[in-house]
């Protein structure tokens, strides 16, 4: 499955989220909405929403992070 | 399905200043300590971009400082589980359990150093537009808005930090402020006021915000002359204040009506064998400082009563 995780770099609970991905050997590609406006433009493309991070998860969104919806989604 | 059961001498929960303290004085003393972080240790920390008012530092980031914290409370053996929300607790009565999803926690003492979270604008709208213009961590969100307009509203030295800190992609910052007057540092306020890209309206309260899919106006009052004024801006970020997070405790921890728990000067709470430590308690002053101060308190009565414990039993 495919994560793409959209973040900026003083963002804790991007921070956050990277590093439970990473605890549970996840990978995943980080876009920093900050670096590139492109990155930003792709992710208003999917939600409305600009709480950071928006994780994407094979087509799903999770907003912020939510660990309880990480977890059901990942099946973890 | 059966969930292992541990028996620290000490549970700390929350991870921040505070918890990580008393972690580190709990494992000076010998004592096992284990530390529940519903994240990754740092608490409110975690958003500090740059701290300079911790003695010994002339300028440092919150995560940097929490986590030479944490490595500390590590090396001195303290146990660190992050990702561990407490499900539920049961202290008041007998023995302590405290619940996550993967385990069942019996401990000699308690330590709560919870914390507190940024408290919600009380305005409407807020529900509607949080996340799509109401945000409340300016490092998180604050990229996001290049070259707008945002508000802020607070009058404390969070709201000073976060409206220099959102400078560096607003176009503008108008700092909405209910009373004439501000309460964090001086010199902070002095960036504030000397900074080009910062209004400061004064004596003007948020009322609510408007928009379509997002945020595109503010509706704000003269605190003075009731005069309302609509404002063009794009995100409002609010710094009004923090509230405890005790909604777990308030079965068996006694606490004052905003939900900040009373402890003594030893940090006792009601329940022996209970402590608060930092943020989460009824104090003058919450500061990264006096939060480490509740921490050494906190795990040092700790230790004194978990030895008494020791001492009658064997007596």
């Amino acid at each position: 499955m495919e994560i793409n995780i959209y973040t900026t770099p003083d963002c804790s609970m991007c921070k956050a989220a990277k590093a439970f991905l990473a605890a549970h050997n996840l990978p995943f590609t980080e876009h920093d909405v900050s670096a590139s406006r492109q990155a930003a433009a792709e992710m208003l493309a999917k939600t409305r929403e600009r709480k950071l991070p928006v994780i994407d998860i094979g087509g799903e969104l999770v907003i912020g992070f939510d660990q309880d919806r990480l977890e059901e989604l990942l099946g973890l | 399905m059966e969930q292992p059961v541990r028996e620290p001498d000490v549970l700390i929960l929350g991870g921040g200043p505070a918890g990580l303290t008393a972690a580190i004085y709990a494992a000076r003393a010998k004592l096992a300590v284990t530390l529940l972080e519903t994240v990754t240790a740092g608490g409110q920390l975690r958003d500090t971009v740059a701290i300079e008012n911790y003695p010994g530092f002339q300028s440092v980031t919150g995560e940097e400082l929490a986590g030479r914290m944490a490595e500390q409370a590590k090396r001195l053996g303290a146990e660190i589980i992050g990702f561990s929300p407490v499900l539920s607790v049961s202290l008041a009565a007998g023995v302590k359990t405290v619940q996550t999803k993967k385990a069942s926690y019996r401990p000699k003492a308690v330590i709560i150093a919870t914390g507190a979270v940024p408290k919600k604008l009380p305005i409407p709208n807020e529900a509607k537009f949080a996340g799509r213009g109401i945000h409340y961590c300016a490092t998180c969100d604050g990229a996001l808005y290049e070259n707008s307009v945002v508000g802020v509203v607070g009058g404390g030295n969070s709201a000073l930090e976060e409206a220099l800190f959102l400078t560096n992609f607003a176009s503008k910052v108008i700092m909405i402020r209910r009373r004439g007057y501000f309460n964090g540092a001086a010199s902070t306020f002095e960036a504030v006021m000397n900074h080009p890209k910062i209004e400061v309206l004064f004596h003007r309260d948020l009322l609510d915000v408007s928009g379509g899919d997002s945020v595109e106006s503010a509706l704000v009052v003269d605190t003075r002359t009731g005069e309302k004024t609509g404002i063009a801006l794009s995100a409002v970020f609010g710094y009004i204040g923090t509230e405890p997070k005790t909604a777990l405790f308030r079965r068996d921890i006694a606490l004052d009506e905003q939900g900040y728990i009373l402890t003594d000067e030893t940090l006792r709470t009601n329940v022996p064998g209970v402590f608060a430590a930092g943020d989460v308690r009824v104090k003058a002053v919450r500061q990264i400082t006096t939060a480490v101060a509740d921490g050494t308190v906190a795990a040092l009565n700790a230790e004194k009563y978990i030895k008494q414990g020791q001492n009658m039993a064997g007596a």
